[in-house]
């Protein structure tokens, strides 16, 4: 989207502050506002700078207004909480600001890398394209694009370059395998999904990787495209949708997958794993798909698991604080997010849960560099990696 | 401000609070240059977020020393312009400063830093004393406690004790020169129970907008949280029926909240519940079978035979008085206050902004008040938008006609902006005074005091802000 295609919503904020809260718990939800205080930095804040920006008032040359419209993890905490006509476009708003200033050449250093390595080798970490494939090397996992499988496993950027989290996609791949489940992965061939140069105003770059992956995908004949990327599951489900072609296969985030399986009897888990955790809603896998927001399978699949003790965080579900690592903050503002990780990691600690497990890689990585740097007593976790210890 | 000058400033306040909350940049400049309402837009220079006392005095201080306007603000949500800085300088935004000092069971007060906010006390009693509670404005989550106290507003127990400056029972002030001041019991003793029995000094800084002092800490008062709860709803075919209902249930002393709306602002509301625009112009007219009004009065009871005992005698008083109109009710539904805090989406759905003339007045002269500002919206061609409170038992009332509109709308702006200047005749005439006085009616109200009222707010202003930087241009603003 472009800020002129926006007009009829940027009115429609009254700066009357609701978006700072969680409704009647009236905790804070924005990440950037609670830790940078200014108004600019809020979501009504930055409703103001668009309009400031759309009757030329402010300008987007000004590196100080990027960097708040860059101060935003997308989270769509605000959206939850605004109950204004304009509340689920506040988020599109501050993308369009993004795709404006890139269109203006008004680039953000930070994201050359990102941009640079995309256009380079298909991934957002300046890696090697020929990488990819590493962390199943030696897992035996049929090659999706040489022979017919029924469920591609999609790994993502993050899961396929950082090898602290290969035990994520490893895991997951042994839980497919377990439940008889005949599935391949595409290896050095798999692309970014597209969805972070969407975030950071790179709507070219995003067009391009959704129509290569819908093409790919349509053309192998996979039934199903399933991903332990909530970031790139959101991209598959709410924004591929605007290229209009359409996908002959369904997608499934891995939780879903997982608790459908122990539903059907396919998958049981029999070992037990005592342990006292507590569960992250990653934004992409929530609010992002509104009310398709997939809260309760990861909670069924925890509750599944003999030993474990489920505790709830007092911000969950919809309304659960933000990891901080969306829309291009943890490349260009790690600050921000890791004190964001930092204030989630604080709230799980609270519940007296000693694991936090979450279901998106840009989540963990987050959270566990947050436990790193501020030193939070506190074990990170994806389901995956919990699930396979009962096998 | 001499860029030069800035710099130095700037330079000084970051040394005070730290650079990461100080801020020149253009953007925050903006966002608190105007606000939700008409009024015209004038940009500060700096904008600084003390967090402690030793901060906050040590800006002041400075302000003072060089003679730079400071406007404070927690939330910009006042429907008044308030914190809109008339000659620039420094903001002040108090949003750090937001602790809980204390939370007397016994005494029942709650003493609060100014960026303390609705939500957060509710919150807070909810988990930490569940038997007490605070009173809500109408306005979102976000809106200070104190400042909602400073401007005197009104609040869903108004009808029992009157506006939200009542319930102080003790300030610290600071003043411009420097000197730290407490009021009420607490500047003699521990406690913060009430003003009484010293001279009323919080008359000082109550109600003045910020131009006298920054309150530090104030305390406020807190009320056992009943356990039973209900609204009981009457809708008057007119304005004369209203009028009835609303004077049958004032001398009952029965509820803690007794409000009235037009039923076309409700009308307009409605889809704003459902995420969607709630435009009032054109005119969204009733139609002949609806009501004109829709009271709704808001009762508690310690036990259900309490609760039932007073729902029936408000109806039966509203019954025994109101026999010559015709009105459809009553009805009885869950209190509005468990839907705190979107009561106040309908009017917040309209494109940015939202504005009105708000007064406290008599009751004596409440229908004809309420009749002529409703004609006048008619005139107008605007939907019809009174909404009243009744305030201490009915010793007076506050009322207003909420105008949402759209920001977006020049043409729009203009006809709201008239209304409002036509309402603020209208209301001046009828002895209605205009609450948290934008700037335009305090001009208005300085002219019918009179010279000797005009001097002696002078002189307090004066006396307390010799160099005239606490939010200046506003109450006892000096001859230019």
């Amino acid at each position: 989207m472009v800020l002129d295609e926006l007009k009829e919503w940027l009115y429609g904020c009254t700066h009357c502050g609701t978006c700072k809260e969680v409704l009647n718990i009236f905790s804070p939800v924005c990440p950037a506002g609670e830790k940078y205080q200014l108004e600019s930095y809020f979501p009504s804040g930055k409703m103001l700078i668009a309009r400031g920006v759309v009757n030329g008032v402010l300008d987007l040359e000004d590196d100080d207004i990027r960097e708040r419209i860059y101060a935003c993890t997308g989270c769509l905490s605000c959206e939850q909480q605004c109950g204004v006509y304009h509340h689920q476009h506040i988020f599109e708003i501050i993308q369009a600001l993004r795709t404006e200033a890139v269109t203006q050449g008004n680039l953000n250093p930070a994201y050359m890398i990102m941009v640079d390595s995309l256009k380079k080798d298909d991934n957002v970490f300046g890696k090697p394209k020929a990488e990819r494939g590493d962390w199943a090397r030696d897992m035996g996992i049929k090659d999706a694009g040489q022979e017919k499988v029924d469920v591609a496993y999609h790994t993502g950027c993050m899961l396929s370059f950082d090898p602290e989290l290969w035990e994520v996609p490893r895991s997951a791949i042994n839980l497919l395998k377990a439940a008889g489940v005949d599935v391949g992965i595409m290896g050095l061939e798999e692309s970014c999904c597209g969805g972070h140069a969407y975030e950071i105003g790179y709507l070219g770059e995003f067009t391009k990787y959704a129509e290569h992956f819908i093409e790919t995908f349509n053309s192998l004949g996979v039934s199903r495209v399933v991903t332990s990327c909530s970031d790139g599951y959101s991209t598959f489900k709410k924004l591929y949708p605007r290229v209009n072609i359409p996908m002959k296969f369904d997608v499934l985030h891995m939780v879903e997958y997982i608790d459908q399986l122990i539903k059907d009897k396919k998958l049981k888990f029999t070992k037990k794993v005592p342990m006292k955790v507590t569960y992250h809603d990653p934004c992409h896998l929530g609010r992002h798909l509104g009310d398709d927001g997939v809260y309760e399978p990861p909670r069924d699949v925890l509750k599944s698991i003999p030993g474990i003790d489920l505790m709830e965080m007092e911000r969950n579900r919809e309304n659960a604080w933000c990891c901080g690592a969306g829309a291009g903050v943890s490349q260009a503002n790690p600050d921000l997010a890791l004190w964001t990780a930092n204030e989630r990691l604080k709230e799980a600690r609270a519940t007296g849960a000693t694991a936090l497990v979450t279901s998106c890689p840009w989540c963990e990585r987050n959270f566990k560099d947050a436990v790193k740097e501020y030193g939070e007593d506190i074990e990170i976790y994806d389901i995956a990696e919990i699930a396979q210890k009962a096998l | 401000m001499i860029e030069a000058v800035k710099s130095k400033i700037v330079e000084e306040l970051e040394k005070i609070v730290g650079s990461e909350f100080v801020s020149t940049n253009r953007a925050d400049l903006y966002i608190y240059s105007y606000d939700l309402t008409t009024a015209e837009s004038n940009w500060p220079d700096i904008v600084v977020l003390p967090q402690s006392q030793e901060e906050l005095r040590a800006v002041i201080s400075l302000a003072n020393k060089e003679k730079i306007p400071v406007i404070p603000y927690v939330a910009g949500g006042n429907v008044g312009g308030l914190t809109i800085p008339l000659k620039g300088g420094i903001i002040l935004d108090l949003k750090r400063m937001n602790r809980i000092v204390e939370v007397s069971e016994t005494d029942m007060y709650a003493v609060v830093e100014p960026g303390v906010t609705f939500g957060q006390i509710k919150a807070y009693l909810n988990k930490h004393h569940p038997t007490l509670r605070y009173t809500y404005a109408f306005s979102p989550a976000s809106t200070g406690v104190m400042t909602n106290a400073l401007v005197q507003g009104l609040d869903n127990l108004s009808f029992r004790y009157g506006d939200a400056s009542h319930w102080v029972s003790g300030l610290e002030v600071l003043l411009a020169t420097g000197e730290l001041i407490k009021i009420g019991s607490c500047a003699a003793s521990k406690t913060w129970q009430a003003i009484a029995p010293f001279p009323e000094l919080d008359g000082l800084f109550l109600g003045w907008q910020g131009t006298t002092g920054i309150i530090t800490k104030m305390a406020v008062s807190l009320w056992p949280n009943p356990q039973h709860g209900m609204a009981v709803t009457f809708m008057p075919m007119d304005l004369e029926g209203a009028y009835e209902i609303l004077e049958a249930i004032i001398r009952t002393r029965i509820p803690d909240d007794l409000i009235g709306t037009s039923f076309a602002l409700n009308k307009v509301g409605v889809p704003a519940y459902s995420h969607h625009k709630a435009p009032l112009y054109p005119a969204t007219k009733r139609l002949p079978d609806e009501p004109e009004f829709v009271i709704t009065a808001e009762i508690t009871g310690n036990t259900e035979n309490e609760l039932n005992a007073k729902v029936e005698a408000v109806g039966e008083a509203v019954k025994a008085r109101c026999r010559g109109f015709k009105f459809t009710g009553p009805d009885t539904q869950p209190s509005t206050t468990a839907a705190f805090p979107m009561q106040a989406l309908g009017v917040l759905s309209s494109g940015g902004g939202l504005n009105w003339v708000g007064t406290y007045g008599p009751m004596s002269r409440w229908l004809e008040t309420v009749k002529k500002g409703c004609e006048l919206q008619d005139k107008y061609d605007i939907t019809r938008t009174c909404y009243t409170r009744i305030m201490n038992e009915g010793h007076f009332a506050g009322l207003r006609w909420m105008l949402p509109y759209d920001k977006g709308d020049p043409a729009l702006v203009k006809r709201i902006h008239a209304l409002c200047e036509e309402q603020l005749d209208l209301v001046l005439e009828t002895g209605y005074i205009p609450y948290k006085t934008p700037v335009w009616a305090v001009r208005r109200l300085e002219e019918l005091a009179g010279p000797d009222w005009l001097k002696l707010h002078r002189k307090v202003k004066e006396m307390l802000d010799p160099n005239n930087v606490m939010n200046p241009g506003r109450w006892g603003m000096p001859r230019e």
